[in-house]
């Protein structure tokens, strides 16, 4: 990085327009931000600079944007805002990035640094408040310091395991003169992320694996990340053993491959989840055993052997003894164990058709499904199954969090890496209207659809503002089920239907198509099943202007299949007090 | 006291001589549910370096863990196991992804 000598180097110019030429060197070409006191002196050579700056609604909705932006581009997005709560309002964005491991940079105003410390109007201890969930902070007071501070932050965020970095500039150092200078390189004694992994490694991992009879790929969303999908099929055509792809890494491998037994974990389905603890290896690609994916962690995947392949050393045995650990790229991971694999398979290949069996005949046997309503409303599962089939496999899609985030990964069919962006780590409600922003920005010859809820629509969709006058038109289908439907369904199952505060009354206020067409978007309504398809390519229709959909669907939907939060994958339950007929399976 | 589940390590870690670098350090121990026995900072001979001296209560954790949180901080440049009642140093400690 940093090897082209921007020609503004040498030259003087305030500490703002520094920012700006150091943005325009790391290859900025979008910002989402809104501006303020602290930061308005950059605001200044913002309005000449080439990167194209998109004024949000709300600094959250900057954030997730930027987010977006990156899920979908792979690069650094970039979201700037003023001090005290412009800064703060980033605080669940760079956590949410920080989770899911998103590169991100976010710019903020600090009050002149004279004043740091003294409670000044909009001042916040932002570097401090944002230390446990960025990669790395800055506060920078001095103005010469600027170009290396915005250099290392692309740095970090991009390299190694992705993520956030954060930097705080004074105004003064903004309104000072400077010269500017960009570094030729980084050299951060502190920072040095392993890329290639161990040979020792990969062999020992070729071994293991070749050694297993029941193993299983257990893909997370690392793979996406560092681009090794290509890779990740060779390897897994190599072995020919199943596939689970965890939330965050859906669309790394296709959906319809033969060997894809889908999602693990809390809403996964009984194949994937059954895989993972029947296995006798799990080979884990980027993936972390979060307690969404393991369940009760004691009781997870109680046969297996753990192949750990990561670029983050301290996910290694964080939450699971790994018996083979390959610290590394995981592209580099797997396209040097592909031959690894190969010279070991000739000397022992495994037998895996009767694990494969056992695993297929699980996967015809309980597929993922859903009842129809039978009062005649509609069915909030084939609202998205039909919106993923009718917008086809080239669509990207966000979504909110809760109920309609889990149909959405499991009712869509995902072909392609970023396809699916999703707030899985930190689960933020109102992720998906400004995710899908940036994702637009990033891809605007693609369709992009925000599945979301009526609870998540109605915390960020102001910015369905920036949307319409900033030619960014997404496509938003509201779940509309009058509650904040997953903390429902909790209560339903372990609250004896005691719905305290769960009914936002959506159907009755916010009529959420008009809300849609004073923010200059089109709004759109359907309730009747008989309605779903045309009011979809109504939809599909209209790439001009922002389109809001209400689908008012029914209320009582739950998600299915589910393992209880705190209990083992092996109570999987296909619907409520049903679990698979295990008896009936060889296992 | 020390208990048989409860082992003591001390840690002998160079940072970055930085402004919010302790803090840093001492939120890393908090928000990761380790145990911070004592600190020691002061200062080396390079001006730009400053030397923690962190003894380490670990339970449920493994050491390696805390090693490698630890590390992740950018401004964390090495850590190195000090043998407590001995003067001899486990070189080992630092990871070796750290090349």
């Amino acid at each position: 990085m940093a090897t082209h000598v921007p020609t503004a180097n040498g030259t003087a110019m305030t500490g703002a327009t520094s920012l700006v030429k150091s943005l325009e060197a790391a290859g900025v070409e979008v910002m989402f931000g809104l501006p303020g006191g602290a930061i308005l002196p950059a605001y200044d050579p913002i309005y000449d600079s080439t990167i194209r700056h998109i004024l949000v609604r709300h600094e959250q909705g900057a954030g997730h944007a930027a987010t977006g932006y990156a899920q979908v581009s792979g690069r650094a997005g970039v979201c700037i805002a003023t001090s005290g709560p412009g800064a703060t309002n980033l605080v669940t964005p760079l956590m949410d990035a920080a989770m899911d491991s998103v590169p991100m940079v976010a710019i903020t105003g600090q009050v002149p640094s004279a004043a740091i410390g003294t409670d000044a109007f909009q001042e916040a201890d932002i570097r401090g408040i944002t230390m446990p969930f960025t990669k790395h902070n800055y506060l920078v007071t001095d103005p010469d310091q600027i170009p290396g501070a915005i250099a290392e932050a692309f740095h970090i965020a991009t390299t190694g395991r992705p993520g956030p970095v954060l930097v705080d500039i004074a105004k003064d150092a903004l309104q000072k003169m400077t010269t500017f200078n960009w570094p030729t390189s980084i050299n951060l004694a502190g920072y040095k992320p392993k890329t290639t992994p161990d040979s020792q490694a990969i062999t020992d991992a070729a071994a293991l694996i070749a050694q297993s009879s029941k193993p299983v790929f257990y893909v997370g969303g690392g793979v996406i990340k560092a681009n090794a999908h290509a890779e990740l099929r060779q390897l897994v055509e190599l072995l020919g053993a199943p596939v689970v792809t965890t939330l965050m890494a859906r669309g790394a491998f296709p959906d319809s491959h033969p060997l894809h037994m889908g999602m693990p974990g809390m809403h996964g389905t009984v194949a994937a989840v059954t895989a993972l603890q029947k296995a006798d290896l799990l080979i884990t690609l980027g993936a972390r055993f979060d307690d969404r994916v393991t369940g009760k962690l004691s009781t997870f995947a109680p046969n297996a052997k753990i192949l750990h392949a990561d670029i983050d050393p301290a996910e290694i045995g964080k939450n699971r003894h790994a018996d083979v650990a390959v610290v590394g790229d995981v592209r580099e991971t797997i396209a040097a164990l592909i031959p690894a694999l190969k010279a070991a398979l000739a000397k022992n290949k495994p037998d895996l058709t009767a694990w494969l069996r056992q695993m297929n005949s699980l996967k015809s046997t309980y597929p993922l499904g859903f009842d129809i309503p039978e009062d005649g409303s509609l069915s909030p599962q084939l609202v998205i199954q039909r919106i993923g089939q009718i917008s086809g496999t080239d669509t990207i899609f966000t979504s909110g969090v809760g109920q309609h985030q889990m149909w959405a990964s499991q009712f869509i069919s995902y072909e392609h890496p970023r396809t699916w962006l999703n707030s899985g780590g930190a689960g933020t409600m109102g992720y998906g209207v400004p995710a899908a922003m940036g994702a637009k920005v990033a891809a605007p010859n693609s369709t992009v659809w925000a599945i979301d809820g009526d609870g998540c629509f109605q915390m960020t969709n102001q910015e369905l503002v920036t949307c319409a006058l900033n030619n960014i038109p997404i496509k938003v289908a509201i779940i509309n089920n009058e509650s904040l439907g997953m903390v429902r369904q909790w209560q339903t199952l372990f609250y004896d239907s005691r719905y305290s505060n769960t009914s936002l009354e959506s159907k009755r206020v916010p009529n959420f198509p008009m809300l849609a067409e004073s923010m200059g978007c089109v709004g759109l309504a359907c309730e009747r099943p008989e309605d779903l398809d045309k009011t979809i390519e109504k939809a599909m229709s209209i790439n001009d202007q922002p389109v809001v959909v209400d689908f008012r669907v029914h209320r009582d939907a739950m998600v299915w299949p589910m393992v209880a939060a705190g209990t083992s994958n092996d109570e999987i339950m296909i619907a409520r007090a049903t679990a698979p007929d295990w008896d009936s399976q060889e296992l | 006291m020390t208990t048989a589940a409860r082992r003591q390590h001390t840690l002998e870690v160079l940072v970055e001589n930085a402004p919010g670098v302790l803090a840093r350090v001492a939120g890393l121990f908090s928000r990761r549910a380790f145990n911070i026995d004592s600190l020691n900072v002061g200062p080396t001979e390079n001006s730009a370096i400053s030397k923690m001296i962190i003894v380490v209560g670990v339970e449920g954790h493994s050491l390696e863990q805390v090693i490698a949180q630890l590390d992740k901080l950018v401004s964390v440049i090495s850590i190195k196991e000090v043998l407590t009642g001995s003067k001899s140093e486990v070189t080992s400690t630092q990871p070796d992804y750290q090349n």
